[in-house]
């Protein structure tokens, strides 16, 4: 019977072929749309976390008790290489790197800037956020004086590959020092702060130029996915600041959540839209034929299989649609994610904001699952109305009516 | 036709409500959604222009590319006295900016000294109206420093204490002096009130040796919809191939592209909205037309063109659209109106996008009759275009088909 009933609902779903059309085109294109944003957006978002983590804090960071509070090179970790062998050999521990920082004044022969001068170990910093992707020009190399620069900062200053810069600042003594850099590489990290202001330097060569002893460091990033790791490191070393990256970055924390309600606001309206058109398209399929369901009750039929009819009918259009917009949107998706959408015309504004000016999506099978389950649900949903009334009909005064 | 249209909006109830919703709907999203994008669009330019940078700012060429002594304005005086006869400049102020370090006994940071003229700084930007300790500076204030309350975190000083300040004077020469901290400004922008510091320039121009030089003038005009018009007035007017005359658009072309990118994500997003409402209204059109069809094959039988049947589809939708958009136009237009005079506020939403310059919590919505008639234009564009289809496809009838077809 089930077989005769699919038979019947595949049949009838393209009876008025137009205007069955004309709902699979509106799913198809309204769920590629809505996919392809969704995976642009979401893809921005990761792409900014997942860089700002490798650039700077990675998934915790350990700060002096006051350094946040006041970015002082007083506030500093003394036992910082001992701290960081110990965290290295934790669970789930992927990577672990030991920073510098010092506040300053960065000078060429015409111009100057506040700086952040950062001492670093290209190895670790490999390890850690593999940094050599953020190289947008020159080489990776803190060899002697050699300095590598954030984008923007390169801009303000407009240093070159090669350039001369001077950087003063007070070392641990409170004296005021200075030390010439050369260029050799420009970053960008796309997290705005280091972006602006940092140069980078040798993390040995700070210390010296700070005054400052070898195993100290003002920060300890860790990468790890243990989720227990936060808590265990607060236990385990309370007299230090030790924070989350969603602590430290409130701000991505803030744009993820907003890109979720923003997601799931477009979901819910768009789908609500293609409930809307859906609904009538089947409530006008069935009053078409309501002598013909009179008929065929008339004849014997039970109302559930008439009610199994018209739901696969309503089921079979929108899954077409459905399975038209997968295609159109894993092709969008696959193409965003592959080449990205370009907007290097626009590209001092997105890197001042510390986005790519090329961006890319984010596929996950969420995107289908989800729009699946609503579809299907919108399907369901839009055949109620009319199957009440079907349920209502008095097959004899329909036929009657009819004739 | 006028009429016919009238009474099959009123027989096919289930149709003209539903787009007349959907038309109700879009209509407010639409108009609201872009107040709210082109609000804190103009609220950011507007705070940025009010903090510092100039609707015109007057350079010499190559101080903004290369930098340097050699690229400040020589002989400011001169200039100044051609830009009073240009119409529409409201004021104008030079300004010597350079960086240096400032030091305390314990603590030193870099920081961008402006040599300002007060009075007139107090007529062109907002850095006097942020003041939140002390006092602003006059002309007699001598080693006086205004300072951002960031810097003033950062050194740890208080009023009236003295800070150290090392810099290169306009002559390449080392420049050193004593400063006294007197008063503290707090604009909202993290990176402007941690890096920012200002001074006399009077007194300035004697410690850098910049007597009547200008790193730029900086201008405020009537009317900012005016600044084309009136930079091109004083380009002409300068007539000096070192100096350039450029407007807010071009110095804050980040800012302006930032806010385009954004504009762009914005009209993508209601985009989608749209096409899926266009789809529907046009799918109701259509299934409102197709159960028509015995109708039109009988109208134009009794010799209605396809011209005529074209002009009835044509006033239905045109009467249900109009009567979405009465409805909807003052409702959308009131809330950009509420909302452009009373700004919806987001706790920390600042403090959260600082880097961003983010300066305000408030989101001002933007009300412009001229926006509001293009938004509703469009909707008019699209539910005209949603019937062009149900159109074609009756025009694929001949009427005998038409009144046979079942």
């Amino acid at each position: 019977m089930f077989k005769l009933i699919l038979k019947m609902a595949w049949k009838n779903s393209f009876l008025r072929l137009s205007r069955t059309l004309l709902v699979i085109i509106m799913i198809a294109v309204s769920m590629s749309m809505m996919l392809g944003i969704q995976g642009l957006y979401d893809g921005m978002a990761e792409n900014m976390i997942d860089k700002s983590k490798r650039s700077d804090s990675g998934d915790i960071s350990i700060f002096a008790k006051d350094y946040r509070i006041e970015r002082d090179i007083k506030n500093i970790i003394k036992d910082a290489s001992s701290i960081k062998k110990k965290i290295e050999i934790l669970d789930g521990v992927e990577a672990v790197v030991l920073r510098l920082s010092a506040d300053g004044l960065i000078s060429t022969a015409r111009k100057s800037s506040f700086s952040i001068i950062r001492g670093i170990e290209l190895k670790d910093e490999e390890k850690f956020g593999r940094f050599s992707e953020f190289l947008k020009g020159g080489e990776l190399n803190l060899s002697k004086r050699s300095a590598i620069i954030g984008i923007e900062l390169a801009k303000t200053l407009k240093l070159r590959l090669g350039s001369k810069v001077i950087f003063s600042t007070q070392d641990s003594s409170g004296e005021i020092n200075s030390i010439a850099l050369r260029v050799r590489g420009i970053v960008q990290t796309t997290n705005i702060s280091l972006d602006k202001n940092t140069i980078y330097v040798d993390k040995q060569i700070l210390h010296k130029f700070l005054s400052v002893d070898e195993t100290y460091a003002t920060q300890i990033s860790i990468l790890s996915k243990n989720k227990e790791l936060l808590s265990k490191l607060k236990q385990e070393y309370p007299s230090l600041d030790i924070k989350s990256f969603f602590e430290l970055q409130p701000m991505m924390k803030m744009m993820q959540d907003m890109m979720i309600i923003f997601n799931s606001i477009t979901f819910f309206i768009v789908m609500l839209v293609v409930f809307i058109g859906i609904l009538g398209v089947m409530y006008v399929s069935i009053l078409d034929r309501v002598r013909e369901f009179g008929i065929m009750l008339g004849i014997g039929m039970e109302y559930k299989y008439i009610r199994t009819q018209i739901i696969l009918e309503s089921v079979i259009v929108s899954f077409i649609g459905y399975l038209l917009g997968a295609i159109l949107g894993v092709a969008v998706l696959l193409y965003l994610n592959q080449y990205g959408l370009n907007l290097s015309s626009f590209a001092d504004a997105l890197e001042s904001w510390g986005m790519e000016t090329v961006l890319y999506a984010a596929i996950k099978v969420s995107y289908f699952s989800s729009t699946f389950f609503a579809i299907i649900t919108a399907a369901i949903l839009s055949v109620w109305i009319p199957l009440r009334k079907i349920k209502k009909l008095n097959p004899v005064e329909v036929i009657k009516a009819e004739k | 036709m006028f009429s016919l249209a009238l009474k099959n909006i009123l027989f096919y109830k289930g149709r003209s409500l539903t787009t007349f919703l959907l038309t109700f709907v879009s209509t407010i999203l639409f108009v609201v959604y872009v107040s709210m994008m082109d609000g804190s669009h103009k609220s950011m330019l507007e705070n940025a222009l009010n903090i510092y940078t100039g609707a015109i700012e007057i350079y010499k060429k190559g101080y903004r590319d290369i930098g340097g002594n050699e690229y400040y304005i020589d002989d400011v005086s001169s200039i100044t006295k051609k830009l009073s006869r240009v119409d529409g400049v409201k004021s104008f102020s030079s300004r010597y900016e350079t960086y240096g370090l400032l030091s305390t006994e314990e603590y030193a940071s870099a920081s961008m000294i402006a040599g300002i003229e007060p009075l007139k700084e107090r007529e062109i930007s907002s850095i006097s109206k942020a003041l939140v300790d002390g006092l602003f500076l006059d002309e007699n204030s001598k080693n006086c420093l205004y300072m951002g309350d960031g810097l003033v975190k950062r050194l740890k000083i208080k009023l009236n204490d003295e800070v150290a300040f090392i810099g290169a004077a306009n002559d390449d020469s080392f420049a050193a002096d004593i400063f006294k901290l007197c008063g503290i400004f707090k604009t909202g922008s993290f990176e402007f009130d941690s890096t920012v510091s200002f001074i006399t320039k009077t007194y300035f121009d004697e410690l850098m040796l910049s007597n009547n030089k200008a790193s730029y003038i900086t201008l405020k005009i009537d009317n900012l919809e005016n600044v084309d018009r009136v930079n091109k007035d004083i380009t002409k007017l300068l007539n000096d191939e070192e100096l350039e005359s450029l407007t807010w658009k071009t110095l804050m072309k980040t800012m302006v592209e930032a806010m385009e990118v954004d504009s762009i994500f914005g009209y993508i997003s209601l985009a989608l909205f749209l096409i899926v409402i266009f789809f529907v209204i046009m799918i109701y059109g259509f299934i409102n037309i197709s159960s028509r069809i015995k109708e039109f094959g009988v109208l134009t039988s009794i010799g209605l063109s396809n011209s005529n049947i074209m002009k009835l589809i044509f006033y239905e939708i045109f009467i249900l659209t109009s009567l979405a958009v009465i409805f909807a136009t003052p409702i959308a237009s009131y809330i950009c109106y509420y909302y452009s005079l009373n700004p919806i506020v987001i706790d920390g939403i600042s403090d959260m996008y600082k880097d961003y310059g983010i300066i305000s919590d408030e989101i001002p919505f933007d009300f412009s009759l001229f926006t509001i008639g293009w938004n509703i234009s469009l909707i008019y564009i699209l539910n005209i275009l949603s019937v062009i289809y149900p159109y074609f496809y009756i025009k694929s009838f001949t009427p005998i088909e038409a009144i046979r077809h079942v």
